[in-house]
């Protein structure tokens, strides 16, 4: 009989990993990610599990894709391990190994699934383009709260649809500090009525062109939640 | 300064610009002495692939007075914005535009990168001619292969380094410190260079030409300016500096993976190639190194694969020693062993099975050539027979997919060489179906096909490359002569071949073809949508040049080469005499059966093959 390999016994010890991406990391897709990863565990030495074959790779799930030029202080990561590490380790060995712009804070043992996030918590900093009106948060307010906002999608194929976005936006709050023009919003990630933050850029501008229009933006995922919009994902 | 996200979002594939990567190094730039932007003309995915700057990356860094980072040929969207909010280009690392660096570093792997580097310097907001330059401008200094012939960029290079760089960009370090603390003077900085080995300053040298446009006569403008530089070396090899951390693109890059460089030079001499030449003489590294090496090379990047690179790996002497070393730690590490550039004659079951158990897929051969006559002429010394086995051996492993490499317009080629090219093919494919215990799958053999391109300091130097015509003509009679199926052809675009060619053979007549070129636009030329081989010949034609004087043309052997200042080892006189073997299709012996006295060995070198000079 073929001896087990050790992988085959022991291949349940899930993990989830939570972590931020920020930095120079907001400019690199999901696929980058996942190879970036896949280095900083080989530089760990964590016990990870390997699938079997040809090309052995550990499989690692995470949390819904960030558009590029957006970062993150909420990610999460699950991955399997063969042996059990303290999660205090894991996390201090992969900060020891992943570059800057990324950063471990929690590990534990996974409970809800990815599937279950359906919202996202986004800061938007919009560097304004010319001087905000007086009622530049109630129109925010009203622009985002709108029973219809129509932007233009475009198809696969790059033919444009207008699609109502309304019900994947969950307005939070504004600030105006200076130029700087704060939304936190949240939007939906589910697959079915996803919403990229940079249509908020769009809905405004259409709303407030004064200061809107040509606005420079920074967009950072701040948490994750499930269906009811309001319980954090963990 | 770095470059303003608004930009970076709305340009492909940002993270070649952003830096941040593990393993970058980020000084104190009030800490060091010295700036150095190290820069590759071509884009970021290409640059991050090359071994040569990652070594040199780490010399530098390792100094605590210099602090050296990379800059990269943007792509053209990112160009475009650069100069709508004219940007200047800037390293990685600090952002820091190349104009305020003290030295300004390219590594000149191919001739048609020549264009992208007179366009980085443009973006830059450095002049491109080095007579222009102010004096506390940054010093242009260029390396890699191309520098063997640095006269078609001698305008815009301060100072070409030749040959290996590991001693040599320390030393250039030293040199300029010492300027710097005088008070730095360019025209004395650079003559002092002059002096030091293989630091070839091209502006102290005076180029008379005859009117048939050869060379008349190079001379140097002073007395102690030396009239023949020669090149620099590494003479051991395992004490030779080596990457202990290496930069990890988070963006896919050609090479993406550990490249052990296993041992410098060939002991073989095929004829047409300039690599074969130019890195006499071999040394190797033993396997104990190289082992170490890799440990520390997997522990600090994390990469998954290793490649064992030099110019022909089953020649290395301990190449047994070597992978069964390797491979017993690297399965448990998940690390696949990738070995390129595998000869005929030494493939054998047992290399085969150590990569084979990692990895499925085909497997590439070089036989150059169709016929044996011909693989004679460019002394492949490879036969027919051999090709069979190691196909063989590769298919009762269970592949079925062989990559076959060729060369057309090869010296003494006729329409039978290039049939035999075709017949090779079909043999393979016979010796398919003859294999007991080959896989089910059809078998299926790539023929691709470059243009022989004449290369200085080869013993093909003096030779013609056939005009374009003829080259596309032997393409498609090529492709006229593949009817099987299982058989693929693939060719490259002849144009791109003739440009090399014009380039590699180049005077520096043709400095002023690539300053009108780079004021026309033209850059980016190893990529297909952007090489535009009219646009080329129209320059040319405007500034009256001929390009066949370069490409086409038969050069004398009496004729004073553009390169003759430049002294690599290996003498003229032996690469005449292969000429003439050649043309008698006379073979050479490697160098581990006989010297064949190519003067190499005058250099020193430790675990060469050479008999002491």
């Amino acid at each position: 009989m073929l001896p087990e390999s050790v992988n085959a016994v022991k291949t349940d010890i899930k993990v989830r990993v939570k972590f931020s991406k920020t930095g120079s990391l907001k400019f690199i897709s999901h696929l980058d990610l996942n190879r970036t990863m896949q280095s900083a565990f080989l530089r760990s030495k964590l016990p990870v599990w390997y699938s079997e074959g040809f090309n052995p790779h550990p499989r690692v799930a995470f949390t819904p894709p960030l558009s590029v030029g957006v970062s993150s202080l909420t990610e999460f990561m699950d991955f399997k391990m063969v042996e059990e590490v303290e999660p205090e380790t894991i996390v201090e060995r992969l900060n020891a190994s992943f570059p800057a712009g990324l950063r471990a804070s929690l590990c534990y043992a996974p409970k809800a699934h990815f599937r279950d996030i359906k919202w996202s918590l986004y800061e938007i900093k919009f560097e304004l383009s010319g001087k905000a009106p007086e009622n530049i948060e109630e129109k925010t307010k009203a622009a985002l709260s709108a029973d219809e906002i129509f932007i233009e999608k475009y198809s696969k194929k790059g033919e444009p649809k207008v699609v109502n976005i309304a019900q994947g936006i969950r307005f939070c709050s504004s600030s105006l500090d200076g130029n700087v023009f704060t939304v936190n919003v949240k939007l939906s990630c589910d697959e079915m009525a996803f919403v990229n933050p940079k249509y908020i850029a769009e809905v405004l501008e259409k709303a407030m062109p004064e200061c809107f229009a040509g606005a420079e933006n920074e967009v950072c995922r701040m948490e994750v939640y499930l269906a009811d919009g309001e319980t954090l994902f963990s | 300064m770095k470059i303003p996200e608004s930009i970076l979002k709305q340009v492909e594939k940002p993270g070649r610009y952003t830096g941040g990567e593990w393993g970058e190094v980020i000084k104190d730039p009030e800490s060091v002495d010295v700036r150095f932007a190290f820069c590759f003309p071509d884009t970021y995915e290409i640059g991050m692939s090359n071994l040569g700057i990652r070594i040199l990356y780490n010399i530098l860094n390792e100094r605590e007075d210099v602090w050296c980072e990379r800059g990269y040929a943007p792509w053209a969207d990112m160009e475009e914005k650069l100069r709508e909010h004219n940007l200047p280009l800037c390293s990685i690392e600090s952002g820091t535009p190349l104009s305020e660096f003290d030295f300004v570093g390219f590594s000149l792997q191919y001739e048609l990168c020549y264009t992208n580097m007179l366009n980085m310097l443009d973006l830059g907001g450095i002049e491109l001619e080095s007579a222009k330059r102010a004096n506390d401008a940054p010093i242009v200094v260029c390396g890699g292969p191309c520098t063997y012939n640095s006269e078609p960029f001698a305008d815009f290079a301060d100072i070409c380094l030749i040959g290996e760089g590991e001693d040599e960009l320390p030393e250039l370090m030293d040199i300029y410190k010492k300027h710097k603390a005088m008070g730095f003077d360019r025209a004395a900085f650079l003559r002092e260079v002059s002096h030091h080995q293989s630091m070839y300053v091209p502006s102290l040298y005076d180029v008379e030409y005859n009117e048939d446009g050869t060379i008349k006569s190079f001379t140097p403008k002073f007395p102690n300016v030396p009239a023949k530089v020669q090149k620099r070396i590494v003479k051991d090899m395992d004490k030779a500096p080596f990457p202990k951390n290496l930069v990890m693109p988070f963006i896919q890059t050609v090479q993406d993976r550990i490249v052990l460089e296993v041992y410098r030079g060939c002991i073989r001499g095929c004829r047409f190639c300039q690599a074969g030449m130019v890195y006499r003489p071999v040394r190797e590294k033993t396997p104990e190194v190289l082992n170490e090496q890799a440990k520390i090379l997997a522990d600090a990047t994390g990469y998954s694969e290793i490649s064992l690179s030099s110019l022909s790996i089953s020649d290395y002497s301990c190449i047994e020693k070597l992978t069964d070393e390797l491979l017993s730690w690297t399965d448990d590490r998940k690390i696949s062993l990738n070995l390129p550039s595998l000869r005929v004659d030494s493939f054998t079951k047992e290399l085969m099975d150590k990569i084979s158990t990692i990895r499925t897929g085909g497997i590439t051969f070089a036989p150059e050539a169709g016929t044996q006559r011909l693989r004679d002429v460019i002394n492949k010394n490879v036969e027919k027979a051999d090709l069979l086995r190691a196909c063989r051996v590769a298919f009762e492993g269970g592949k079925t997919q062989v990559k076959l490499y060729f060369m057309q317009g090869l010296p003494t080629e006729t329409d039978e060489d290039l049939e035999g090219i075709n017949e090779l093919a079909e043999s393979v494919i016979d010796e398919f179906y003859a294999t007991p215990g080959r896989p089910k799958k059809s078998p299926q053999v790539t023929l691709s096909t470059a243009c022989f391109i004449p290369k200085p300091f080869t013993p093909f130097q003096w030779e013609a490359q056939c005009d374009l015509e003829e080259l596309q003509r032997k393409q498609k009679y090529l492709m006229g002569k593949v009817m099987n199926r299982k058989i693929k052809y693939n060719y490259h675009d002849a144009k791109v071949s003739r440009i090399e060619a014009i380039f590699a053979r180049g005077d520096r007549k043709l400095c002023r073809v690539l300053l009108e070129a780079a004021k026309r636009g033209i850059r980016l030329d190893g990529w297909e949508e952007f090489f535009d081989y009219d646009k080329w010949m129209e320059v040319f034609a405007d500034l009256g040049i001929d390009p066949a004087f370069y490409a086409n043309r038969e050069f004398g052997e009496e004729e004073i080469l553009p390169w003759d200042n430049i002294d690599i080892g290996v003498t003229k006189a032996f690469l005449l005499r292969e000429r003439h073997k050649a043309y008698e299709e006379k073979t050479t012996p490697n160098c581990r059966l006989q010297c064949s006295g190519c003067g190499a060995n005058k250099l020193g070198g430790e675990r060469s093959c050479c008999p002491k000079a």
